[in-house]
């Protein structure tokens, strides 16, 4: 087989020969002998460094916890991706390449406490203070504060706090906690005296607060975030494929399918007659005029 | 069952996993008191994918094979995450865009997967032992990518290191002694020298641990995009932007239709040439020579019987 490199490149990552690949120095296969977890060769990949242990329980704890959310934007892109019966990978890829910024908007999160500590380091404030400060500029703008509230754990994400707790417990706690604790707390003072409900952290603001404790970059923290989701996702997928029906509009089934006719519901411009081709143009440019087409524009 | 009226409601049905507001429940499990439990990401990856809680043996043996696949060097799947990087797109498309790398040649681990599989069901209906299977699959894929054998390890010791874990750790089952058997069977038939490979070890293994096909091969993708990742992150560091229209491709890398001029479209019925056939005849001349043009797609011949089943299986 043809072994030439596929990209000329220098990279500080990994180098391959037909001996050994090497990731930031360590040889893979001397990595795995030795009975580091995979958790631990993530911290080898993105930082370069072998963990402590309680930086890789951290690690295993947090990979653990966000594996699997049952049915989220992910998930549903997954198997409604299966639903068209690609091969595995696109529906894999399909629920992994959901998450945005609305959905697991990791990096955001990150980049968001780089500054504010960055700023508590320059002006010379503590965490609390500059916890105040980040919470009263992001409301003052009317930008929402990351890292807080959950559409479906509306009384609390479940696996938010135990993720604080752990970082404590297996002391891998620093600034990052510091700063987020005092977000939460500042920002729910200010709910109360605005007279509403308190909302608590979810899982960017608990789960990536402990990834760039442990050292991970915002977009690191991001991709192991999603890539964790990635394996339920295909799970997912898997499923669909092997126990349920493609397309998912089938008229056989017990219960109406994700995709059958009755769950479309139209409510745009009424049925109307095609305009034929001697009337074109004159049924073109009379829309033009009118301009109502222009509500419908996306 | 026909009106929508005697139906259920659409629901998300699930056996995996459901929540609730207060919880995240996995095959039955909590997901919060599993790793307040002390249980960790690949014992998750169990509970998920087999429904069941691993034997510790078994977490090390997935951490192991799991290492093993998250770095590739300049492969593949980190060259096609640092393509999509380049556009300076957000990290979640280049992350995506290296597991879609996967397929039937590059970690195909489902072909590889639905191949023993197939093998070994035939061997217990034909009364053949793993040797005597072995050497009717090796004869029936010759040439195929997907045999867990080829000439990729033979100074690499890590897939051999591999069964010998498996071995150490007591998790060498039906699929690590008929892959043996293929690497065997190879080797007798092969011209050059040829060994065990990553397909092979790794495929074997995670079967051996009770992962399907379909889930050792998105296991497998997913560990090598978290390395994937990485490759995408030094692209945006290291490597320039580059924005729609800037790469030449210079003539001499052309070996298209020579330079010719545009038709008039007046005189288009003078030069166009419709594509229809009248003949069987005619029809595979004209697909002879479509099959000439690179890029029309012409020249790719497959055959897919079913295609929601889109890994064919010989043996089967």
């Amino acid at each position: 087989m043809e072994r030439e490199p596929l990209l000329k490149r220098k990279t500080a990552i990994s180098y391959k020969t037909e001996e050994k690949t090497v990731v930031r120095g360590y040889n893979l296969s001397d990595l795995a002998e030795e009975g580091y977890t995979f958790c631990d060769a993530l911290f080898v990949l993105f930082q370069g460094r072998i963990p402590t242990e309680g930086e890789e329980k951290m690690l295993e704890y947090e990979m653990g916890e966000f594996l699997e959310h049952s049915m989220s934007p992910s998930a549903a892109s997954a198997i409604a991706t299966m639903g068209g019966r690609p091969q595995l990978p696109a529906a894999v890829a399909a629920g992994v390449m959901t998450f945005g910024g609305a959905h697991g908007p990791g990096a955001a999160h990150g980049y968001m406490l780089n500054k504010y500590l960055e700023r508590a380091r320059v002006e010379g404030k503590s965490a609390k203070e500059m916890g105040k400060i980040l919470v009263d500029e992001y409301m003052d703008a009317g930008m929402p504060v990351m890292g807080l509230g959950q559409p479906q754990h509306v009384d609390g994400d479940p696996r938010a706090m135990p993720t604080h707790r752990k970082q404590e417990e297996l002391g891998v706690d620093g600034v990052y906690l510091e700063l987020q604790k005092a977000i939460e707390e500042a920002f729910n003072k200010r709910r109360q005296t605005e007279g509403k409900k308190t909302i608590a952290v979810n899982m960017i603001g608990a789960g990536n607060t402990a990834l760039a404790e442990l050292g991970f970059s915002p977009n690191a923290a991001w991709g192991i975030g999603i890539l964790c989701r990635g394996f339920s996702c295909a799970c997912h997928a898997i499923e669909n494929m092997k126990k349920g029906h493609a397309w998912m509009a089938s008229t056989r089934e017990k219960m109406v399918q994700m995709l059958d006719l009755s769950m479309i519901v139209y409510d745009g411009i009424p049925d109307r007659p095609v305009p034929s081709q001697e009337e074109r143009e004159e049924y073109a440019q009379r829309e033009l005029e009118k301009g109502e087409y222009k509500k419908w524009v996306l | 069952m026909g009106t929508v009226k005697d139906r259920e409601p659409f629901r998300w049905h699930s056996t995996i996993a459901y929540k609730t507001v207060p919880k995240i429940v996995t095959r039955g499990y909590d997901t919060t008191e599993l790793v307040e439990k002390g249980y960790g990401f690949a014992d998750v990856i169990f509970i998920n994918y087999q429904a069941r809680i691993p034997l510790i043996k078994e977490v090390k043996m997935l951490h192991y094979l799991m290492i093993l696949c998250l770095e590739d060097g300049m492969s593949t799947a980190a060259g096609i995450s640092r393509f999509a990087a380049k556009g300076h797109n957000i990290l979640t498309q280049s992350a995506g865009a290296s597991i879609l790398a996967f397929g039937h040649a590059y970690g195909a681990y489902q072909a590889y997967g639905r191949m023993l599989d197939g093998y070994l069901e035939r061997a217990e209906i034909e009364g053949k032992n793993y040797q005597e299977m072995a050497e009717i699959l090796v004869r029936e894929n010759h040439g195929s990518l997907t045999l867990g054998v080829s000439n990729l390890m033979l100074k690499d010791p890590a897939a051999k290191r591999i069964f010998a874990r498996a071995d150490s750790l007591d998790l060498s089952g039906k699929y690590t002694a008929f892959q043996k058997e293929i690497v065997k069977a190879t080797q007798k038939t092969s011209k050059q020298p040829v060994d065990l490979d990553m397909l092979g070890a790794v495929g074997a293994a995670m079967l051996d641990l009770g992962f399907t096909p379909e889930a050792t091969w998105s296991i497998v993708a997913l560990a090598r995009a978290f390395g994937a990742t990485a490759h995408a992150l030094e692209e945006e560091e290291r490597e320039p932007r580059v924005v729609f229209g800037q790469n030449l491709q210079p003539k001499e890398y052309y070996d298209g239709p020579p330079d010719r001029p545009v038709p008039p479209l007046k005189d288009r019925d003078k030069f166009a040439k419709p594509a229809q056939t009248k003949t069987l005849e005619e029809w595979r001349k004209a697909f002879d020579e479509r099959a000439k043009l690179r890029g029309s797609g012409w020249a790719i011949v497959e055959e897919i019987a079913d295609p929601r089943k889109l890994v064919k299986v010989k043996g089967k």
